[in-house]
């Protein structure tokens, strides 16, 4: 190699590296000029038309409005979102997805004649296959799930503007309210272990700046509009239902009010029709959270729409702290009944009664601790009181944690306890004595009624899979079975007979559920098949603490099935395998 | 140990407030206004920019302009589409917001690699060793199977000047003869159906003719998805336009259009013909201008006469009264604008059907005036450039090879002996990809194309491979599909780490700035072919190619006097101010600028006020230099580039397609553009996180739900696709958007072009990616019940 071409490579590689570090100016002047012309422009100026030039007056607030006959499919502002807010490199706060429409043969068949397919060329009521692509962000509901459900208050509803906001350094980063949403729109992230998502650029939309996706979007279908914000709203939403497809248009730009749409196709079913809407809307749906963006289009949709993800089955996150929390203080709580009220009515020998408060005692104790593992910020924890007016997760967090030093006075009645007591201290004073022989009693109470905020937490997020009879009956049934392990063989093993069929009753059907059971998570609904099995004998040969352990897995295997088959509502997305 | 200074320091005091309305987490996303001037939106102050500079986007051929957020270092750390552009007023598809994260890539390419002869492993070598290996091989190569046994396939992605440089050391450097790029998958056939009929390989229109038009009519084009800034100048149109999509597929821009025209795959030329045939029967065709401006019309209109509706009905499946309905539109519409992609220019008989196009335009008067043309939207962001200057088919600047005095004229001009330019015509990739089965191309330098991925029916490409002695890579990443079967892969800078040209679909000249660091030691393909003509002894021949500049204005000199005259562009500054420059731009000589211009067929006309004000208004002319207006297109005067002026009618009968369906492949499979979020063969949309997001990660296929049915196939079933060549697994869309007997798969993934039909235009050369037999049936896991 030649000298000449070894200095080349370093003089090429030294420039490669220099970067000319521009002067402001020029690019300056050519914004600059721009701008000058910007009131005028249609596109430029950052989007100032898209937006309402007052705030909302008194009951209204700001929604999204989405032109669908606008919105053909760029995504780009699901990117301009991205890129202008800083976000993450994996996080968005904006989706777009599909819906399609049309399952009958619209187009021409291979062995239609020609003259054949003037029919369906002529005829618009024959179904033309139909594609609409539909971009989502928060939908700044009304009454917003997240809101509610969030333990410290972590999410305001602007007063004015109607937007609901997200307090980054008041979240605790349980992802409480990612359960909540119907819409999957809060995202939980890793890096600063809490949830984030979209404030509709209020800081931008103050500054008479359209949010980042209006801004970015080619054919302006983003827009910010003012909307009333009306109580009848979920009446109309009912009653427009029954023909979601055909809903008459209301007169607003004469296009067709479809704000049902978006509860319609957020149903996210297979055979998601006008019926399955309706039947949504009276379930689980999500239009209680009166959702306000406004979907609009000058056609009506076609009926029977279905997400283009409406087939992809996603098992969800196991939540393993939570998993050992609700399974651990169940079956502790189960193990301290089990030897406050029945054991000293059984023959079980007082000291094995003591181990047994002692073990329950210490799962339950290892449960809380695992809560706090769950949390993304647990020192913020502090304030989980704060939510206690609409948070079952407030009120669980309460229960739970106010209960446990009740139930340690548990162990001052141990015969070691005692005989320490009486060494060490000078007799109690004897109100105090009553209320240390009250206080496991109160303990059990507070914890019971913990238990049912735990079922209600998710029964509270209104999915199918998590209803009060599903929910209740497990963690119930947790505690009573371990509650009745240590007494009696047989009713514990008829009460896991019945919990067992609680729980295989959710694999029939064409839920999501059901078929993430039979599908992708049949090899976790088989182990936990496998180690009820193995409970039954266990039950009447082995010693109640083998039996505890094995109960203790089986149940660590259900809840994490609880998790991972729930049905997860969302908005439309793209196909997804 | 933390101290307590340290820990006081990292106390957050929003921990200890009841309701922690700010704090650090919240401050992260607070926006702040740009406070300097620079008419930007509102950024988190983590990413103020400290300046910025205008890039066009290296991605399409719409020559998008973005504003690039630079830190105080001049590194790049954020984007937002430039308002000031005439192209894209503001906005940007998901792959130019995200033009920056590629360059940030983990896999980035930091050093050559070698393969090792005893491990097989590619492994980090100099720059010094590398050039050796290069130097070395390729003249063994050459030394032992001749000069013309050494090739390159190159690409529209890189800038006009890096290709130019590249042509002209191949050839005129290394002795190599045939060369090609991968603009032969997409833009060939309207090379050379423009050439054929206008004399020259000039796409006549400019954007406002979107705007422009009463109808718009869309032959294999899926703007909404391919083009979404173009598609937002036809939502501009305020003259409620006939929007016509003629696509096998229910595609979203079918969906938006007001009418679809969904045709049987490669129907297209028979469609095309009767339309013209229905035309001449209704008397629209305007004779005055075929008279003054057109030759050949009388052939074609007798040769369409046999185009019947009931005949063309019969061959494209489609409803007679849909033929008329088409037929009235182009009639009783004043301006009607023909544009047409790779549903056209990827067919067995592209050129022609590219050409129908145009003969469509010419017969009803539609061209050289607002809001009308026979337009060819472009693939790539530099296909254009390419097609100039990429020295494969035509010699640098759109000369003739065997023309001993364009020779000479360009050898004058770039400083060389005009016998090292050779006469002989370059193979085109095919016959190249067929040179290496047959043993005459023995060595391969392959430059920022994937052709292991997208060549069709690539299954034979890994033994190609083995008949190749050497094979070089030159790329960003050595993770693509082709980069892992080289020999040696130089690393390259991308898009945004260098400067240069693009030429856009309009035929807009405009800017890539390089405004972030190459990762190691990447170099500018620009750099990296000095160092190649340097180590291979023939660095003398390019001195003049000294910077990307230098090489523009060597670029320049030679369009003097030939239809695409820039000459008038004084550098990269003059463009950047001016927004960007349309070809024709000869230099301004005492005043002439206009008639010079209008003689060489552009118009500067004064397009319809309302809908292009704006642009105007935001092109206003800020320097001393010559500014054009901002919207140009071609032959107001009706004058053509051919000897006489004259545009010409060209045609052929039709042909069946290569590969017809049968009972054992009896679907036909169209193969193309998945989403808007990713770009080709993906080595740099795969990147990024948001762009993965936003568009399916496995491999799907489209199939009617009457064939589903039938099949048992059922929504996101695992489904086997194969054909004669080969086989993907893929998952199933159930959509009556692709009719009964049609699949779609998306080209993004490997395993669709092991599928395709290697069938090709004779005229371009072009491959047919749209139309191969195949047959699907579900896998054997297939439903998801056992998933």
């Amino acid at each position: 190699m030649s000298d000449p071409v070894r200095t080349l490579i370093d003089e090429l590689i030294e420039s490669q590296r220099r970067l000319d570090t521009p002067v402001a100016r020029f690019a300056a002047a050519h914004a600059a000029e721009n701008n000058a012309s910007a009131g005028s422009g249609a596109r430029a100026g950052l989007g100032a038309q898209l937006i309402p030039l007052s705030a909302p007056g008194p009951g209204e607030q700001y929604a999204f409005q989405v032109d669908l006959d606008s919105c053909t499919g760029c995504k780009a502002c699901v990117s301009g979102c991205h890129s202008l807010n800083g976000l993450d490199d994996e996080e968005t706060w904006r989706d777009v997805g599909l819906v399609y429409a049309g399952d009958s043969i619209a187009t021409l068949a291979r062995n239609a004649a020609p003259q054949n397919a003037e029919l369906q060329l002529g005829s618009a009521a024959c179904a033309a296959p139909f594609a609409q692509t539909v971009t989502t962000a928060c939908h700044h509901c009304e009454d917003p799930a997240c809101l509610n459900g969030c333990p410290v208050v972590a999410y305001e509803k602007d007063p004015i503007t109607g937007i609901v906001v997200h307090l980054d350094d008041q979240c605790i980063g349980c992802s409480y309210c990612v359960l909540k949403c119907p819409y999957d729109v809060p995202k939980y992230n890793e890096r600063l272990g809490i949830v984030r998502k979209c404030d509709m650029c209020h800081g931008r939309l103050a500054a008479g700046e359209a949010p980042a996706c209006a801004q970015a979007c080619p054919t302006q279908a983003i827009s910010i509009v003012t909307v009333p914000v009306t109580t009848s709203q979920i009446s109309n939403l009912k009653s427009q239902s029954a023909h979601p497809a055909t809903a008459p248009s209301s007169g607003v730009d004469a296009r067709s009010q479809i704000s049902d749409f978006k509860s319609q196709i957020a149903a996210n079913s297979p055979t998601s029709s006008a019926a399955t809407a309706l039947a949504a809307l009276s379930g689980t749906d999500s239009a209680y959270t009166r959702p306000t963006t406004r979907y609009v289009s000058k056609n009506p949709l076609p009926a029977s729409l279905f997400a283009a993800d409406a087939h992809t089955l996603r098992p969800q996150h196991p939540h393993y702290a939570l998993v050992i929390l609700l399974v651990l203080t169940q079956i502790g709580l189960g193990l301290l009944l089990s030897s406050q009220f029945l054991a000293p009515r059984s023959q079980l020998p007082a000291l094995s009664s003591q181990l047994l408060a002692l073990f329950g005692l210490g799962l339950y104790a290892t449960g809380l601790v695992a809560s706090i593992a769950h949390l993304g910020q647990p020192l913020r924890a502090w304030r989980i009181f704060l939510g206690l007016r609409t948070s079952w997760l407030s009120r669980e967090a309460l229960l739970l944690g106010a209960a446990f030093p009740l139930l340690s006075a548990i162990l001052l009645r141990s015969d070691l306890a005692q005989s320490l007591l009486a060494k060490f201290a000078s007799p109690l004073p004897s109100l105090l004595q009553q209320a240390l022989q009250l206080a496991p009693l109160a303990g059990l109470l507070l914890a019971s009624l913990g238990v049912f905020c735990s079922a209600m937490i998710y029964t509270d997020t209104r999915r199918q899979f998590w209803r009060l009879p599903q929910t209740l009956g497990r963690m119930g049934g947790t505690v009573a079975i371990a509650a009745l392990i240590p007494l009696s063989a047989p009713l514990a093993a008829v009460s896991l007979v019945a919990k067992l069929a609680l729980e295989l009753n959710t694999l029939r059907g064409g839920s999501p559920s059901a078929r993430l059971q039979r599908s992708l998570l049949s090899p976790l609904v088989a182990a936990r098949l496998v180690i009820a099995s193995l409970i039954l004998p266990t039950l009447f040969v082995a010693p109640a603490g083998v039996t505890v352990v094995l109960f203790a897995l089986g149940e660590l295997l259900e809840r994490t099935l609880f998790f991972r088959a729930v049905d997860s509502p969302k908005m439309p997305g793209q196909p997804t395998r | 140990m933390p101290t307590l200074a340290n820990l006081r320091s990292s106390f957050d005091p929003a921990l200890l407030q009841l309701r922690a309305r700010s704090g650090p987490m919240t401050s992260e996303l607070v926006r702040h206004p740009a406070d300097h001037g620079l008419g930007l939106a509102q950024t988190p102050a983590r990413l103020a920019p400290a300046s910025t500079t205008q890039s066009v986007c290296g991605y399409c051929s719409t020559g998008c302009s973005l504003t690039v957020h630079r830190d105080a270092s001049g590194q790049a750390i954020n984007l937002s589409p430039d308002p000031s552009y005439p192209v894209n007023l503001g906005m940007a598809c998901p792959k130019g917001w995200e033009a920056l994260t590629p360059l940030a890539a983990p896999d980035r390419l930091k050093t050559p690699l070698l393969r090792n002869k005893v491990t097989g492993q590619l492994e980090p070598v100099s720059w010094e060793i590398a050039l050796a290996a290069f130097v070395q091989n390729f003249k063994a190569v050459q030394a032992a199977h001749g000069q013309h046994s050494l090739s390159f396939l190159s690409t529209g992605q890189i800038v006009m000047e890096e290709m130019a440089l590249l042509g002209a050391l191949a050839k005129f450097g290394m002795g190599m003869l045939h060369i090609d790029s991968n603009t032969r998958q997409c833009m060939a056939t309207s090379h050379v159906a423009y050439k054929q009929s206008f004399g020259f390989d000039a796409p006549p229109f400019t954007y406002a003719d979107f705007e422009e038009s009463d109808a718009l009519i869309f032959i294999g084009a899926n703007p909404c998805i391919a083009h979404p800034i173009m598609w937002q100048r036809v939502m501009m149109n305020k003259n409620a336009p006939e929007i016509v999509v003629v696509d096998p597929r229910r595609t979203e821009t079918a969906i938006a259009a007001t009418l679809h025209v969904p045709l049987f795959p490669k129907s297209d030329l028979t469609l095309l013909y009767g339309l013209a045939h229905l035309l001449i029967e209704r008397g629209a065709v305007k004779r005055d201008y075929i008279d003054a401006h057109t030759r050949n019309y009388a052939e074609f209109a007798t040769f369409v006469a046999a185009f019947t509706a009931e005949r063309v009905a019969a061959a494209t499946w489609l409803p007679i009264a849909t033929l008329h309905r088409v037929a009235e539109i182009i009639a009783t519409k004043k301006r009607v604008s023909f544009w047409w992609t790779m549903g056209v220019n990827q067919g067995h008989e592209s050129t022609r059907t590219a050409q129908a196009i145009i003969n469509l335009a010419l017969m009803t008067g539609n061209i050289g005036r607002p809001g009308t043309g026979a337009n060819s939207i472009t693939g790539q962001c530099n296909a254009m450039g390419s097609r100039l200057f990429g020295n494969a088919s035509s010699l640098l600047g759109g000369y003739d090879f065997a023309s001993a005095d364009h020779r000479a004229h360009v050898a004058g001009i770039l400083g060389l002996d005009p016998a090292v330019i050779p006469s002989d015509k370059s193979w085109a990739y095919d016959q190249i990809i067929d040179g290496i089965d047959a043993g005459t191309i023995k060595g391969l330098w392959v430059i920022a194309t994937n052709t292991a991925h997208s060549w069709i029916n690539q299954k034979r490409f890994p033994e190609l491979r083995a008949k190749l002695d050497f094979l070089v890579v030159q790329d960003m990443y050595a993770t693509t599909e082709t980069a892992q079967m080289a020999d040696l892969v130089l690393p390259a800078a991308g898009w945004g780490e260098k400067d240069g040209v693009f030429i856009n679909s309009e035929r807009r000249l405009g800017v890539a700035r390089k405004v972030s660091r190459a990762p190691g030691l990447a170099l500018s393909d620009f750099s990296i072919f000095k160092l190649v003509a340097e180590a291979w002894g023939c660095g003398e021949l390019f001195r003049r190619w000294e910077s990307p500049e230098a090489a523009f204005r060597l670029l320049r000199e030679l369009t003097r006097g030939q239809p695409c005259e820039f000459t008038g562009i004084e550098g990269y500054d003059h463009l950047q101010s001016a927004g960007g420059i349309q070809w024709p731009f000869p230099e301004a000589r005492n005043g002439e600028l206009r008639a010079k211009s209008l003689e060489l067929g552009a118009s500067i006309d004064e397009p319809r006020e309302a809908n292009t004000q704006l642009t105007a208004q935001l092109k206003a002319p800020s320097s001393q230099l010559p500014a054009p207006s901002s919207q140009r297109r071609l032959f107001s005067d009706g004058k053509f580039y051919t000897a006489d002026q004259r545009a010409i009618f060209h045609f052929d009968e039709p042909r069946p397609m290569p590969e017809q369906t049968d009972a054992a492949f009896p679907f036909l499979l169209n193969t193309g553009r998945g989403s808007s979020a990713q770009w080709h063969t993906g080595s740099r949309t795969n990147k990024s996180d948001v762009l993965r997001k936003l568009a399916p990660i496995s491999l799907y296929v489209e199939i009617n739900p009457a064939d589903a049915a039938r099949l048992g196939i059922t929504a996101n079933a695992a489904v086997s696709v194969s054909s004669r060549r080969g086989i993907a697994s893929a998952f199933a869309v159930v959509t009556a958007t692709v009719q009964p007997g049609q699949v779609f798969m998306p080209m993004h993934f490997e395993a669709v072009n092991c599928l395709t039909f290697p069938a090709f235009d004779p005229h371009s050369r072009q491959p047919s990616y749209k139309a191969c037999a195949v047959q699907i049936a579900l896998a054997k896991s297939g439903n998801e019940e056992s998933a």
